[in-house]
């Protein structure tokens, strides 16, 4: 219990979450997956083609540093865990500042507040109006409602106010994108681990229920399959069109039904996937892939889209409005300011108006009032 | 100087090159007319294509006269003439669509097509709804050596093989060519702002000649089969793409394309050894090399046309390689002359250019917002892309060229948005983040294609 060692937690903690190694870790993911490109790569590429194209001496560097093999080799793995390590760390040291903005809203602005927050405007209400802090937020309060905001009152040490809000959730936009990479990158670890793929032998006619995978071992599926024939198509300049295997599942040598495969199209049945062989040609193979984790990746894939979503076009609004008298004069004012987290020069424009839409209010309802009405309003 | 040329002047010198600019459309729509209806295919895609390719030169023709004379009304005509490129490019979109029975998404001359569109629809929504005026004179370049790239690539309608027949495919590239558009316009958005930013004219003269060197580098090596021990992906072989020798090797590209090489090289050069020391006489060789290297890249593009003329006659045998070497090679021939010329017009035109941009600021947000639009795209096109694969292929990665480009470029633009949102990157920085984007979206659209082979050859 050091304070040493504690000390060097924290700071690799800091560096962690630092946004400047998420810059050089995604920088990093990026160069090396561009050098997977530019090399030939041997999962995809016959041995002779490998030698044909590089030299011996080269070729040893090369799969020594695993560049052959970018994808799969034990540094590029360990960055992409890195990347999932730094994303955790950033977010998790910057969500409970966020949480606050989520959990907690700012409601009542302090002094300090107000004088810093643009954009904002102070509505003057001439004091022969005779309107009353409780008439002038109750118009304030008619003309955010007029604009779908929903206004709460908020007293604070003696002082009533109004806060408005619109799409909070924005300020949890951003990890919700990060918590969706993050389950993208546990679904494709959870396939690499506990999926497989090979290939299914079927004659026409005959039943088949295991897959020889990649490395050459063979794999129950548990069921059987039997061909019903298999065929292509072409188009009438002799094109290829389709290609297709009739099958029928077979459930403890009953029939549990049938299907067609086509490419484009495959057959789902018990977590495995059964695909048209891709070369086409062939009907009698047919490739067969296992991916347990393949579901985490489409729920990543959909929260990314919505989180997306969320990060560009909601953006969390905060208005507020306080009654302001004069300690001189007794001059009784309203004070409206407002926030937005992202696109501030859009919201700019829609801020006046709406401050406009509270003065208006105010002029009218100063206009039924006994007294003379509102006078010009000053914009500090 | 340029107050002396603003002083000169004069509405009639507008209207002579306007005048002309429309006789010479004029003239060409009027003989490829006359070809066609002697043919009998009055409305054929090849005439629509050629309508579109025309106004889009006489959009960037009134551009260049802009430059060359800063008439503003030219604007307004080159502004017109975009309009009616469009038009024809949306007819020519139309035909192909009724003609092939399914949206033109399908191969990269289809891609093409819709993407050349996109950036034409673009282009006009950014003058109309923001104001940028000029914004045309980056985006027309960019349409037309799409164009240009699409007339040499064939047009028959092919039948869509197995891999193809998928709702999937519609989707995923209307996506992919949206978020290219996007971040072509931010491209443009990002010049723009540097222009409006008062970066100096030899970082212009720096960063022109650098990508000019590039595409001359790149279609250089790409020429060159074997690298001693090291040939690349793809470069041992040549890449076939529908039967078309996409490569041409080095002896056909002859010397002028080696001199161009050394002449765009020199600016490069020049810049690198003046950001260490300021020189009059170094920025003198570099505006002098820019202006040789003007008329040499002009001059191998000629040689280049004469060349795949020839061979066109020859036989059919090396029609294949001049044609199809001639695609990627023309269009980056195209593309490098025309940055060249760009910067000429810019350091001819810098005061007005500035006058009549938007302010720096507002340039810079709509760039954001177009990557704002761009990045959800990117994503929902891989993830598509993925689903599709995971469709035909069985997985839904296979770290195949293209997908890992794509990703690569949505790492990029990933970066971008941290930067700015986090670090709080806006202004110059910003913009040259977006042009290396843009830079990488090229490369995944083209390169990818042309360079490195993979599973997604189709396209």
């Amino acid at each position: 219990m050091g304070t040493g060692s504690s000390a060097f937690v924290r700071k690799i903690w800091r560096i962690a979450a630092s946004i400047e190694t998420g810059v050089v870790l995604l920088m990093l993911l990026a160069i090396f997956s561009a050098l997977g490109t530019i090399i030939l790569q041997r999962p995809a590429t016959r041995p002779e083609e490998m030698e044909r194209s590089y030299s011996p001496f080269a070729l040893r560097i090369l799969d020594a540093t695993r560049l052959t093999d970018v994808y799969h080799s034990w540094w590029f793995l360990g960055l992409l865990l890195l990347v999932s390590v730094c994303i955790v760390a950033a977010s998790v040291d910057r969500l409970p500042s966020r949480w606050r903005y989520f959990a907690h809203p700012y409601k009542y602005p302090d002094e300090g507040f107000r004088h810093t927050l643009q954009p904002q405007r102070t509505v003057e209400l001439a004091p022969e109006a005779g309107v009353s802090e409780e008439t002038a937020l109750a118009a304030a309060e008619q003309a955010l409602a007029a604009r779908g905001y929903r206004p709460q009152r908020v007293a604070q040490t003696g002082q009533t106010g109004l806060f408005a809000e619109r799409n909070r959730l924005s300020q949890l936009a951003v990890y919700v994108v990060h918590l969706s990479l993050l389950l993208i990158f546990l679904g494709t670890m959870v396939d690499g681990l506990l999926g497989w793929r090979g290939i299914l032998t079927l004659h026409p006619g005959e039943m088949a229920g295991a897959v020889r995978l990649g490395d050459g071992a063979w794999r129950e599926l548990g069921f059987m399959l039997r061909s019903d024939g298999a065929g292509q198509e072409h188009y009438p300049d002799g094109t290829l069109k389709q290609v297709w295997t009739n099958v029928t599942l077979l459930e403890d040598g009953r029939a549990a039904g049938q299907s067609r495969i086509l490419i484009n199209a495959p057959l789902v049945y018990r977590q495995v996937r059964i695909y048209q062989s891709r070369t086409g040609g062939n009907g009698e193979e047919l490739e067969v892939a296992h991916q347990p984790g393949s579901w985490l990746v489409w729920s990543g894939v959909v929260v990314m889209g919505i989180g997306l979503l969320f990060v560009f076009y909601l953006v969390h609004v905060r208005l507020w409005v306080v009654p302001v008298r004069c300690a001189k004069t007794g001059k009784l004012s309203l004070w409206v300011g407002g926030s937005a987290n992202r696109h501030r020069h859009g919201f700019e424009p829609r801020f006046n108006e709406l401050a406009r839409s509270i003065e208006e209010e105010l002029k009218r309802v100063a206009a039924a009032a006994p007294g003379k009405g509102l006078s010009a309003s000053g914009i500090r | 100087m340029a107050q002396a040329r603003t002083g000169q002047r004069q509405p009639e010198g507008g209207i002579t090159l306007m005048v002309l600019v429309g006789l010479v459309i004029a003239l060409l729509l009027l003989t490829a007319l006359l070809d066609r209806s002697r043919s009998g295919e009055l409305l054929s895609e090849t005439t629509l294509l050629h309508a579109t390719l025309l106004f889009y030169v006489g959009a960037a023709a009134l551009y260049l006269g802009f430059g060359a004379r800063g008439t503003e009304g030219y604007l307004r005509w080159a502004s017109l003439s975009t309009w009616l490129g469009l038009a024809a490019n949306t007819a020519a979109v139309a035909h192909h669509w009724y003609q092939a029975g399914h949206p033109p998404l399908t191969n990269l001359y289809e891609t093409l097509l819709s993407f050349v569109w996109a950036v034409a629809l673009l282009t006009v929504v950014a003058e109309r709804r923001y104001g940028v005026r000029v914004i045309g004179m980056i985006t027309m370049p960019l349409a037309i050596a799409g164009v240009v790239l699409m007339e040499q690539l064939r047009t028959e309608v092919h039948p869509l093989s197995p891999l193809l027949q998928s709702n999937w495919l519609q989707v995923h590239v209307t996506l992919a060519i949206l978020a290219y558009a996007a971040c072509a316009v931010s491209f443009a958005l990002a010049v723009m702002f540097l222009i409006q930013d008062r970066v100096e004219t030899r970082t212009f003269l720096a960063i022109s000649s650098a990508s000019t060197l590039a595409i001359y580098a790149s279609i250089v090596v790409a020429s060159v089969e074997k690298w001693g021990g090291l040939a690349g992906t793809g470069w041992a072989e040549i890449a076939i793409w529908h039967g078309l020798r996409l490569k041409a090797p080095l002896a056909l590209l002859s010397w002028t394309m080696l001199a161009a090489l050394a002449v765009v090289a020199t600016p490069v050069v020049c810049c690198a050894l003046d950001f260490r020391k300021r020189s009059e006489r170094l920025a003198a060789i570099a505006r002098g090399s820019l202006l040789a290297g003007i008329l040499l890249q002009g001059l191998s593009l000629a040689v280049l046309l004469r060349l795949t003329g020839a061979s066109a006659a020859a036989g059919s045998g090396r029609l294949l390689t001049a044609l199809g070497s001639s695609p990627f090679v023309l269009t980056g021939l195209a593309t490098s002359l025309l940055i060249s010329v760009f910067f000429l017009v810019l350091t001819w035109r810098r005061t007005e250019l500035e006058r009549l941009l938007p302010a720096a600021d507002l340039l810079d947000r709509i760039t954001y917002r177009a990557i704002c639009v761009a990045f959800p795209l990117l994503t929902l096109t891989i993830a598509t892309g993925a689903y599709w694969a995971n469709q035909a292929w069985g997985s839904y990665w296979n770290w195949d060229p293209k997908e890992t480009w794509a990703a690569i470029t949505w790492l990029v633009y990933a970066l971008y948005l941290h930067m700015r949102i986090t670090i709080g990157w806006r202004g110059r920085r910003a913009a040259y983040f977006a042009i290396a984007g843009f830079a990488v979206v090229i490369f995944t659209f083209f390169g990818v294609t042309y360079l490195l082979r993979g599973m997604h050859a189709f396209l």
